[in-house]
């Protein structure tokens, strides 16, 4: 839920219509947690299988269960332990799509400084990192100051800029 | 002081909240239900802010926040009422007699539908309800629509003095969008309640009277929502087709995308309906006359549909071109549009690609683990039934609706059917039992707030008939799995100030029960003996119903509170990777490694309760 509100204001910032969609209630007591952001001129919060550019996913098997919503040429940040157990037939599926997939391991990132929960803005850090999304560092790390509470907020900047520089030296 | 007009990213319900701000609105009464609780939460958030005087209420139930929300608009203020789909069933005799006797100051109904369903027992369709009751209804595709058909909604109640409803589903309730505030309206009205028995207190002879006069106010809001162009539109760039689509709330939106995505904006005319009851016919009527067939596509049921008299060229869920039941996803209008398309012989390209069932079935052959709620690490609840279980194993268990549902994956919940049958089936299961003088062993689970809501009638009647069953409230002093609500037991009030408690032991005394005990369920010992004595007090002929409150506070909420003294414990060799942890005790943070095929622990999701000490009996889990 951070992080979509994460897009939501960098998409306001950046002068964006927004429209999304989150889970809650029951879907939340341990089933899976989706988020859909839509950044410019659309009308409905969900994102139909297929259409999406960007897909971020915090969990390996949530991974796995979500690409479908990608589309031909689009991008995927993946939050896993470890690439080489992936499984193999999914990644030549992707490569024949042309979707580039990149894993980082943003748990253990985030536990090295003391803080599981940031993991998912460590992986945001890995994307903005790489360059293979449109957001500028600097509006992404205006936004998490923005939307951070007081007492994460040093912990999200530190997890925001290891994932930086692990995305900068990514292959 | 903040500006004239300002844009932020909303959630739909506050967006909602701010609508009816933005209307002056006096009071604000509800009950929590997925997907409507953040509706009040938003009106105390812009109170707060804008230091304003309107009357909020975390009512007890949906019947109650409804009649207290009406007696407001009775004295000439606005109200608005928010609640879940089912909440609507709850508060229904109150919403089919007010539609009679009719409002003063504005009444909007908002009433959040659950298509799926995503967090509810039922998909049903709320402006279903509004066609019963007689009321009129709008329908929003956007938080952006939403909040300022509830603006207008105040002002049709009170032109024709008639309770409105306003029916969002969940994917608009929970949508974000970088919504326009506008200034809050500031209505000064003094509460005044003016005598008219013969309406307010209307005998059948009145009511025939006011029926007529409500048909009468219907035919002109339907005149009104001819003329409408607000929320009744169409969108195209040809007057004519072969295929045209009558859509509303979340479908509009979507079909909207799929048009854009797929190029079909120029082939394809939409008219939208923002104000499904009553139907603006004539509107209806003109655009199908005008299209060789027309699509009619809406959730979660077929209120528009059914409207239509001339359905001739009408495609929809009466001719099998729509699902009777489940969300109408982005992916499922595309292939029902994809299918018409090609019956009607209609060409396009964009439409014609197939779904990418490769990637589907790559994904199924992995077989991932399917993830299904489950308590919280730590939940006294999970103490609570793994003690049942164990202290009275061969049990019908009757539950009601709450996070404690998910005892259902102890296998500690038999039933859930609404609020209050966690005690209504248990007595009702006794009775049937009894006439055949057969003593069955009934165990009742009920969270503390949905005994607020329903739990004293259903006792009493009990009580009164002579049932006998155990009854375990599980107190965790909030209303949790709706985000953390306040109760009556708290004494807190919706927008955090004092309320007066009223403690779970005075009210089921109150309900005649002898029999009662409290006790922390994180002492699974104690409480299996104390569910042993219970059984057999409701077995003695001079016994009766027991009531065990067990109580402990939530971990999500009270973290610090909840696990009051941490125990770290570890997985021993004794452990022969039985599995009986993993299914009666059933923690996230106890999993089978695939490699050892034993017990191992999840330090990442593990709170330290120290509670499946108690879940092994090879006493394989140990404090370290």
């Amino acid at each position: 839920m951070f992080s979509s509100r994460l897009f939501s204001e960098l998409g306001l910032r950046l002068g964006l219509g927004i429209m999304g969609s989150e889970t809650h209630g029951m879907s939340q007591r341990g089933g899976s947690v989706v988020a859909h952001v839509k950044l410019g001129d659309f009308q409905s919060p969900m994102i139909r299988r297929g259409t999406a550019d960007i897909l971020y996913s915090f969990e390996e098997n949530e991974t796995y269960r979500t690409l479908k919503f990608l589309k031909r040429g689009s991008v995927c940040f993946a939050n896993l332990e470890d690439l080489n157990r992936f499984n193999r037939k999914v990644l030549n599926y992707l490569r024949q799509r042309d979707i580039t997939f990149r894993a980082f391991d943003a748990s253990s990132a985030a536990l090295k400084i003391g803080s599981i929960r940031s993991a998912n803005i460590a992986l945001i850090g890995f994307s903005v990192g790489t360059g293979l999304v449109p957001f500028k560092y600097k509006d992404v790390r205006y936004v998490l100051e923005r939307v951070s509470q007081k007492k994460q907020l040093s912990v999200n900047l530190k997890a925001f800029e290891i994932g930086i520089q692990e995305g900068k030296t990514a292959i | 002081m903040s500006p004239k007009e300002e844009t932020r990213v909303l959630l739909g319900n506050v967006a909602i909240a701010r609508g009816i701000v933005e209307a002056g609105c006096h009071v604000v009464t509800s009950y929590p239900g997925t997907p409507s609780s953040e509706i009040v939460p938003g009106v105390v958030g812009f109170k707060q802010e804008l230091g304003l005087n309107t009357y909020v209420e975390w009512s007890t139930n949906e019947k109650v926040a409804f009649d207290n929300a009406l007696a407001a608009c009775m004295t000439g203020k606005r109200a608005a009422v928010a609640m879940k789909q089912v909440g609507l069933n709850v508060a229904s005799d109150s919403l089919m007699s007010s539609a009679y006797t009719g409002v003063i100051g504005g009444l909007v109904i908002v009433s959040c539908d659950d298509p799926g369903p995503h967090s509810s027992q039922t998909e049903q369709d709320s402006r279903f309800f509004a066609m019963f009751a007689k009321v009129p209804a709008y329908d929003p595709s956007t938080p952006q629509e939403a909040k300022e058909m509830v603006k207008e909604a105040f002002e049709l109640s009170e032109k024709f003095q008639i309770p409105v409803l306003l029916r969002p589903t969940i994917r608009v309730s929970h949508a974000k969008q970088s919504v326009k505030l506008l200034p809050v309206k500031s209505l000064d009205r003094q509460a005044n309640f003016e005598k008219d028995p013969d309406r307010w207190a209307a005998t059948p002879r009145y009511r025939l009277m006011l029926h007529t006069r409500l048909n009468k106010a219907l035919r002109k809001i339907q005149e009104r929502f001819e003329k409408n162009t607000k929320w009744n539109y169409e969108v195209g760039t040809r007057r004519t087709g072969s295929l045209g689509i009558i859509t509303c709330s979340v479908s509009f939106s979507i079909i909207m995308d799929i048009l854009e995505e797929t190029n079909l904006k120029d082939t394809i005319n939409v008219l939208k309906i923002g104000t499904p009851f009553p139907l603006p016919q004539k509107r209806v009527a003109d655009f199908i006359g005008r299209h060789k067939k027309v699509l009619v596509i809406e959730e979660t049921d077929s209120v528009i549909e059914s409207q239509i008299i001339d359905k001739s060229k009408v495609l929809g869920r009466l001719s099998s071109h729509i699902p009777l039941q489940g969300e109408l996803a982005p992916e499922v209008i595309h292939d029902i549009l994809a299918d018409i398309l090609k019956e009607l012989g209609i060409v396009h390209k964009e439409m014609e690609e197939s779904p990418d069932t490769k990637l589907d079935k790559l994904i199924e052959s992995l077989d991932l683990p399917i993830r299904r709620p489950t308590l919280c690490a730590g939940c006294p609840e999970r103490a609570a039934f793994f003690a049942i279980r164990r202290a009275i194993p061969k049990a019908i268990y009757t539950s009601d609706i709450g996070c404690y549902t998910l005892g259902l994956n102890l296998k500690a919940v038999d039933t859930v059917l609404d609020m209050g049958a966690g005690i209504t089936l248990a007595s009702g299961f006794y009775q049937s039992y009894h006439q055949d003088k057969k003593d069955v062993a009934i165990v009742a689970t009920m969270g503390d707030s949905t005994f607020y809501h329903s739990g004293t009638a259903s006792l009493m009647n009990a009580v009164y008939n002579n049932a006998r069953f155990v009854l375990v409230l599980l107190d965790n002093e909030i209303t949790a799995m709706t985000g953390m609500q306040p109760t009556p037991g708290l004494g807190i009030t919706a927008d955090g100030s004092e309320g007066r408690r009223i403690p779970l032991e005075e009210l089921v005394k109150g309900c005649g029960i002898e029999w009662i005990k409290t006790i922390d369920p994180y002492d699974v010992e104690g409480l299996i003996s104390l569910l042993k004595r219970a059984r057999k007090y409701s077995q003695k002929p001079k016994g009766g119903i027991a009531v065990i409150i067990a109580r402990h506070p939530c971990l999500i909420r009270y973290p610090e509170a909840c696990i009051e003294n941490p125990v770290r414990v570890e997985i021993t060799d004794d452990c022969n990777g039985c599995m009986y942890c993993i299914d009666y005790f059933e923690c996230p943070a106890l999993l089978m490694s695939e490699e050892t095929n034993l017990v191992e622990i999840d330090r990442n999701l593990c709170t330290d309760c120290g509670i499946c000490i108690y879940a092994c009996a090879r006493g394989a889990i140990i404090p370290v």
